[in-house]
């Protein structure tokens, strides 16, 4: 179901949402950029241009949670609103993960609880990619509803139960012309797309080559590219004060594959780099069928040393 | 002042007086710069010089023992050098430093021409490079007002309540995902095995909540006094934009006015923490 109506109708109706839901969408933090945040008014909520510094990821896989049952969290309803597109795919993907043969309570529930209103892009920036990895910037997938800006108004495809619920009456259904402009400003967003790579078919016959090594020369170690990854998924778990603490983990970190004996298989940033490329572009794609990248560029974006997977990717000597 | 580097950098690597060149090159973005590793004479015409050579490449040293190296540092970035010669972390004889005159670098993150650590660049004693290549077409780095005060930052917040500071630091470290950027990009940061990762015991909390955030944050913090170059590496790699530079600055300061020590300037000098002196202002250390 696709619907039309004006912007101040939506925001009307985002202010009503406040009681049922909580809401969360991106909110400009000082010059620190966009990030999700709790939104208590609209004044909060930034639907503009621009991608947020971390995912969506955070609120289904928690950073850090307690795995006992007493700490299941509250479980009111959520509505998150202006996702990316290839961020709600990102999701998609972790559904492969922690909702297929191995049923995660604790993500499963926070699926369920909540309602995801994306918004397609507005703008793409130089670091954006995810045409190259069967994205779009109007994807809907894992959306439960996407907006579309045009000029003074939404047009908003119902996609999911919960989409329909939240959306109701709102605006009214497309007319013939209106359905027309609107699939032709749908058209010219891929246009928005400045780079395009070829993703590899399967990098195997490469895992001992020396290119790894000259990729990641320059690397940290950090976990920023894991971290503020939609779809990196890795996690330790810990005693935390007699609970059991789940906590991201980070592949490119050196102790991640440490073994008690002290040894490491993979003892550099050579193998630990490989393996992050390896997981999305290889493994992943063995056993869930897809890349586990949605282009989204938050990793080139952030990397304090400028380290571009797209063009890792593009550049392999395959 | 390019081609007088790569000249050198293909002299060095020709005549084997280093098996490794660190430098600058251009980032896939064809923009920015970023890290290069240079083994072979031919590479050597991969290497930039420009505002956009941000990183203090002096991080790199330890990871290559034995090696003898060649690296690319703006004058800031050799006060970070100068530490670990003082801390015996790096052999000087492994080192062939070539300085570079440097007009101020940007801030890619925040969109301005020059960073903040710009405008009060000191440098470092002369003597620590050999080779230094001037740049005839100096830029004019931004004027430094005279009534210029580095601290004025930290002066106000030192203004400010205990309550208000604490309020500001735990909305700041809410933030961190504790990705430990800011310790792998730091040249000071070297520890085999980092506080955060000891599990026997562990010293704090791995969860990303504000407890061990805050604890994160201040120890890495109190482990650079009298260390920290003020490299400003830390907040630059800081992916939510914390301000880590301002803690380290408020420790810069106390020390600078306690024990008139400034870190990384000179050679000679010993290390803050491992040095005595009975002018100490504290009474119990005499």
């Amino acid at each position: 179901m696709i619907r039309i109506f004006k912007k101040e109708e939506f925001n009307k109706a985002v202010v009503s949402w406040l009681g049922e839901f909580q809401v969360i969408g991106p909110k400009r933090i000082g010059n620190k950029g966009l990030f999700y945040e709790p939104i208590e008014a609209m004044e909060d909520l930034y639907l503009g241009p621009g991608i947020t510094v971390e995912p969506m990821k955070k609120f289904f896989l928690i950073p850090s949670e307690y795995l006992n049952s007493s700490s299941v969290p509250e479980k009111n309803k959520r509505l998150i609103v202006g996702a990316n597109p290839c961020e709600a795919r990102g999701i998609c993907l972790l559904d492969k993960v922690f909702d297929s043969e191995y049923k995660d309570k604790f993500y499963i529930d926070n699926r369920q609880r909540t309602t995801i209103v994306g918004l397609s892009c507005i703008a793409a920036d130089e670091h954006c990619f995810c045409t190259s990895l069967g994205g779009d910037p109007t994807d809907t997938r894992g959306m439960d509803a996407l907006l579309f800006d045009q000029q003074d108004n939404f047009v908003v495809e119902i996609i999911t139960e919960k989409g329909s619920q939240l959306f109701g009456a709102l605006g009214k259904e497309l007319e013939a012309d209106e359905k027309k402009e609107w699939q032709k400003n749908k058209a010219k967003k891929k246009g928005l797309l400045k780079k395009k790579i070829n993703a590899p078919g399967s990098l195997g016959h490469i895992f001992e080559n020396e290119y790894w090594k000259e990729v990641s020369a320059g690397c940290l170690s950090c976990g920023i590219c894991t971290y503020l990854c939609p779809t990196c998924h890795c996690f330790d778990l810990v005693d935390d004060e007699r609970k059991k603490l789940r906590c991201y983990d980070s592949c490119a970190f050196s102790d991640f594959t440490l073994e008690t004996s002290g040894h490491n298989p993979r003892p550099t940033k050579k193998e630990r780099y490989r393996q992050r490329v390896f997981h999305k572009f290889d493994y992943f794609k063995t056993n869930f069928g897809e890349n586990l990248c949605v282009g989204c560029g938050r990793c080139i974006r952030s990397c304090p040393v400028k380290i571009d997977i797209s063009q890792v990717i593009a550049n392999a000597p395959i | 002042m390019l081609k007088k580097l790569k000249d050198k950098a293909k002299e060095l690597l020709k005549n084997k007086q280093v098996d490794l060149f660190i430098g600058y090159k251009r980032a896939a973005d064809k923009i920015s710069a970023a890290p290069g590793f240079i083994t072979q004479e031919e590479q050597a015409d991969s290497l930039i010089w420009d505002a956009y050579c941000v990183y203090n490449l002096a991080s790199y040293l330890m990871e290559f023992p034995g090696k003898k190296k060649a690296i690319m540092v703006k004058p800031c970035d050799a006060r970070a050098i100068i530490v670990l010669l003082q801390e015996n972390q790096i052999k000087r004889e492994e080192l062939f430093i070539i300085g570079l005159e440097c007009s101020g670098v940007i801030d890619q993150k925040r969109g301005l021409a020059f960073d903040e650590k710009c405008k009060n660049c000191q440098l470092p004693a002369s003597g620590l490079y050999d080779l230094f290549i001037e740049d005839k077409n100096k830029k004019d780095k931004p004027a430094k007002p005279d009534d210029f005060d580095e601290y004025e930052s930290i002066r106000k917040s030192e203004a400010k309540s205990l309550v208000q500071r604490l309020k500001f630091w735990e909305e700041e470290f809410s933030r961190c995902i504790r990705c430990y950027a800011c310790r792998q990009v730091c040249p000071m940061c070297y520890c085999p095995k980092c506080v955060a990762e000891q599990t026997m015991p562990a010293w704090f909390s791995k969860a990303a909540g504000l407890n061990g955030n805050f604890s994160w944050n201040v120890t890495r913090a109190i482990h650079l006094a009298g260390r920290c170059v003020g490299c400003g590496e830390c907040e630059r790699a800081c992916p939510v934009g914390i301000p880590l530079r301002e803690i380290n600055k408020k420790i810069e300061k106390d020390i600078k006015e306690l024990f008139n020590y400034e870190t990384g300037l000179n050679i000679e000098q010993k290390p803050l923490l491992s040095s005595f002196d009975k002018s100490d202002p504290d009474e119990w250390i005499k």
